[in-house]
């Protein structure tokens, strides 16, 4: 199976994509800041090529670092469709309660486990929306987004993308690395594309070039 | 052009705004529900109707839209409504304002440019009150009414949580009621189960609203006072205590006199630790119990 992706999916087409992102994550970064007072650093973007039945596996020896997780999970639809997952230490969600300026009436209203759960969320649909945005727009796609769900996990391991996949199809799996500059916190995110984008994804890729040739 | 007609069909609101936020466009169903017609709002800031929306939270969800293209879900959970609409279903009663789920989302025009932002609104009152409903049940113990055991296990890490962060007191009376096995004894269970009602009731109704009674287990019973002192929860201890006997339980031609016995604790400020806080009460309790029942005994972390 793995071979066959291959062939879908050159070294070279690996190369394009990983350079666009590294476009459209600058971008998104820089417009956060810049727009919504956001500050987030994004480490230089990663592809990687697998069936959907080593998805886990991967992502777990990814994240085998941390004790408890929450995931921000979200998927996008467009030509680029697929999933986010957006991968927090558990502690994140206190840390963050204050990135979007509330600390209002609404902290006496709800319990904190609420806040919490609801900060990680928008906080996490912003910054998914930023990346898939910034990326969509340099591949000329409109995207749109399902609502993003938060999942708390005892065992990273044990988490995410179980049952979201055919376990035949290939997906293209993007990770990177990123921090909060000024909350001390950093944590991944994975844009997980379906099989069914990538014949489109490697066309948008080619006339993504060929807009540079 | 028929399909346009859509805007005005749909059970659902629809708003457009320009990127300053001016309403550009306001459907049928906004109409119905706020009162103000789309030519009165159009051209003005949404904020001019709905000050309630100006906010940094609002604004940042905005401009994300505008800026990524990214769609932002305000929950029923959080926000509970963002326009403030009279709700029109038959649970009217539980709900002051129509719950609301809404989403917003950019309009590009044919160059892949974002516009224009929209804002759907899906009235959920419906679903909310089942849900409270759901929780109702999930947290109530359902013969007196009181909080159950789930309750307090979920409420008082939260709590112990908030005064962390924000250095408020809390307060906690562990109480029981004496010699309870000698009622169901001598007047048998159906009394027992009388008295526990009656009881809670009373101690329920001296109360704060921001207070809790939970029934721990058996005639074992706590209440959870946030906000709240060891001094101020020692003398809401002592009025319930107070009114408990005074009062008369009536159980079919008998009237029972009950009385209770309480521990007071507050949670220590250094460690908030929440088995700390209940085992003090706990103590206090016992205290209460081995001299002479009937009464209150408040305890601090020595």
């Amino acid at each position: 199976m793995s071979r066959q992706s291959e062939s879908i999916f050159t070294a070279n087409e690996k190369d394009i994509l990983q350079e666009v992102m590294n476009i459209a994550f600058g971008k998104a970064s820089a417009d956060l800041a810049e727009v919504i007072d956001i500050y987030v650093v994004l480490s230089v973007p990663d592809v990687a090529l697998l069936n959907a039945s080593e998805l886990a596996g991967y992502i777990g020896s990814e994240i085998r670092d941390f004790e408890r997780i929450s995931v921000v999970e979200q998927s996008f639809m467009g030509r680029f469709q697929g999933v986010a997952l957006l991968i927090f230490p558990s502690e994140a969600g206190r840390k963050l309660i204050s990135i979007l300026g509330q600390e209002d009436e609404q902290s006496a209203l709800h319990s904190i486990a609420l806040l919490e759960r609801e900060t990680l969320m928008e906080v996490g649909n912003i910054l998914i929306g930023a990346c898939v945005g910034k990326l969509a727009e340099l591949l000329d796609d409109q995207i749109t987004y399902s609502p993003p769900r938060v999942l708390v996990e005892d065992d990273p391991r044990a988490t995410v993308t179980r049952d979201m996949f055919d376990p035949d199809s290939t997906a293209i799996v993007m990770r990177t690395l990123f921090s909060f500059e000024n909350e001390n916190i950093s944590g991944y995110l994975f844009l997980i594309t379906r099989n069914e984008s990538i014949a489109w994804m490697v066309s948008a890729l080619h006339s993504f070039m060929e807009r540079y040739e | 052009m028929i399909s346009p007609r859509i805007f005005e069909v749909i059970n659902i609101g629809l708003v457009i705004l320009d990127p300053d936020l001016t309403v550009r466009h306001w459907n049928r169903w906004m109409e119905l529900h706020s009162g103000i017609p789309e030519a009165e709002i159009v051209g003005k800031s949404l904020f001019d109707h709905y000050p309630n929306l100006n906010t940094t939270r609002f604004t940042k969800n905005c401009k994300s839209v505008l800026t990524f293209g990214n769609f932002c879900f305000f929950s029923q959970k959080l926000h509970r409504w963002l326009f403030p609409f009279k709700p029109v279903t038959s649970f009217a009663g539980m709900f002051d304002r129509m719950q609301q789920s809404c989403t917003m989302g950019p309009l590009r025009d044919d160059g892949n440019a974002i516009r224009q932002l929209f804002i759907s609104v899906q009235d959920v009152t419906e679903v909310a009150a089942y849900e409270r409903r759901l929780v109702e049940l999930n947290t109530r113990d359902p013969l007196t009414g009181a909080f159950n055991r789930r309750f307090l296990d979920a409420r008082l890490p939260d709590e112990c949580e908030r005064h962390k962060r924000y250095g408020r007191p809390l307060s906690l009376l562990m109480w029981d009621i004496d010699h309870f096995k000698r009622v169901n004894d001598t007047h048998g269970h159906q009394c027992g189960d009388e008295v526990l009602k009656s009881v809670a009731a009373v101690v329920g109704s001296e109360l704060r609203l921001t207070d809790m009674l939970i029934r721990y287990g058996g005639e074992e019973f706590c209440c959870l006072l946030p906000e709240t002192q060891i001094d101020t929860a020692a003398a809401v201890a002592e009025r319930i205590r107070a009114c408990v006997e005074a009062h008369c339980v009536k159980c079919g031609d008998e009237t029972i006199r009950i009385t209770i016995s309480i521990g007071v604790s507050e949670l220590d400020s250094d460690s908030a630790e929440q088995e700390a806080l209940v085992a003090l009460a706990d103590k206090a309790l016992y205290e209460a119990k081995s001299s002479g029942r009937n009464r209150v005994v408040a305890r601090l972390l020595a």
